[in-house]
């Protein structure tokens, strides 16, 4: 029995510790004329999809929940973050030679028809961000078009 | 009095690991992206050579993908290849070798080819190139280190679709640099893409054992 209070004194002295740790925060106060959205010419709800169904992990600027607050969800939600960021940033978009945007386009087009992305645990959490099949459509016919006038 | 000092001991420890974990966790973020900001060009003279080589394609009455246009897109005709270079030799192998793991279908292999092709990628000597060449060079490579990047760390099917633009930046990377090795420029009907092969016989990557011989043969370089 005292070994088991000891445990838990433990785990909750870690869990209250661990929040002291910083992360940093993927948060920037504007919109780098390098982003995707401005140098392409993206139909709003094309735009607003991909905002809500990518933005968070693949840009400069993610919209946090209240939880990113606590630890270890932080660490999980960073880790994702910088992940995401190193495979595709649309933040950078203009940055990447053509012959990578389409690579890029191509892979996203894959990722989304085949459900990879978005991720399902992030999907679980954010209901708007998972496509339906119609705005998977959508969006894939967009993005193709966008590909092969590269 | 002994549990006090074993909690208090305890407590020790957790803050002791806590502080270290924390000086190594906070500055973690770092700038992913290669600080290169190379503007894209010479696009536009590649694909009109496309287009040529789509023409060239069709006048052969190869009947099979007659109705393949959108294909000037993704394949790309080989047009240097009576330039003799060794210096891409160790490149083309480790390309050769990730196609011939998805030729059976041999994932390891095919992985172990990326890895084979990220080396040859930080061996080759740039210091040969000059400035037009150097500049399409490292726009290839970035695109194709990724892709082997990719490859090396994949489950086969996203092995496969990074096989497809690898096998655009190599045959580019031919047309720049050249190759003293005898290559074929195949073609696959299904996917609309090329690929190369060291082999005069049919054996289609994209699909394994599944669709082998399927495809056709539409340059032979060297």
């Amino acid at each position: 029995m005292k070994i088991v209070k000891v445990i838990v004194i433990v785990l909750l002295v870690a869990f209250v510790g661990i929040q002291f740790i910083p992360t940093v925060s993927n948060r920037s106060e504007y919109v780098p004329k390098t982003d995707f959205m401005l140098v392409n010419t993206v139909p709003k709800k094309i735009s607003e999809k991909l905002q809500v169904s990518c933005y968070d992990c693949h840009s400069n600027n993610t919209a946090y929940p209240w939880y990113n607050k606590v630890q270890p969800v932080a660490w999980f939600l960073e880790d994702h973050i910088v992940k995401g960021k190193s495979e595709l940033n649309f933040s950078e978009w203009a940055d990447y030679s053509d012959r990578r945007k389409k690579s890029k386009l191509k892979s996203i087009i894959s990722q989304i028809e085949d459900d990879n992305m978005p991720l399902s645990s992030y999907t679980l959490i954010h209901k708007n961000a998972s496509f339906s099949e119609e705005e998977k459509k959508e969006v894939v016919t967009w993005l193709t078009e966008l590909k092969d006038n590269l | 009095m002994r549990k006090l000092k074993l909690s208090m001991g305890l407590l020790a420890i957790v803050f002791a690991t806590l502080t270290v974990v924390s000086c190594k966790d906070s500055k973690k973020e770092h700038d992913n992206e290669d600080g290169h900001h190379s503007e894209m060009s010479s696009e536009g003279n590649q694909m009109e050579m496309n287009n040529e080589s789509e023409e060239h394609h069709h006048a052969e009455g190869n009947d099979e993908h007659a109705h393949d246009k959108d294909a000037s897109m993704k394949t790309r005709e080989i047009t240097a290849s009576s330039k003799k270079n060794a210096a891409t030799s160790a490149i083309i192998d480790g390309y050769l070798q990730i196609k011939n793991g998805l030729v059976a279908d041999n994932k390891d292999n095919a992985a172990k080819g990326g890895t084979a092709l990220l080396a040859a990628f930080s061996n080759f000597d740039m210091t040969k190139l000059d400035e037009a060449q150097h500049k399409e060079y490292m726009e290839i490579v970035e695109s194709a280190k990724e892709q082997a990047e990719h490859i090396a760390k994949s489950p086969i099917d996203h092995q496969r679709e990074h096989f497809e633009g690898l096998s655009a930046d190599i045959s580019d990377l031919i047309t720049l640099l050249g190759t003293d090795k005898t290559l074929y420029q195949d073609y696959c009907p299904m996917k609309k893409v090329s690929w190369l092969s060291e082999t005069k016989e049919i054996k289609n990557p994209f699909y394994g054992s599944k669709m082998l011989t399927c495809g056709s043969v539409k340059k032979q370089i060297n």
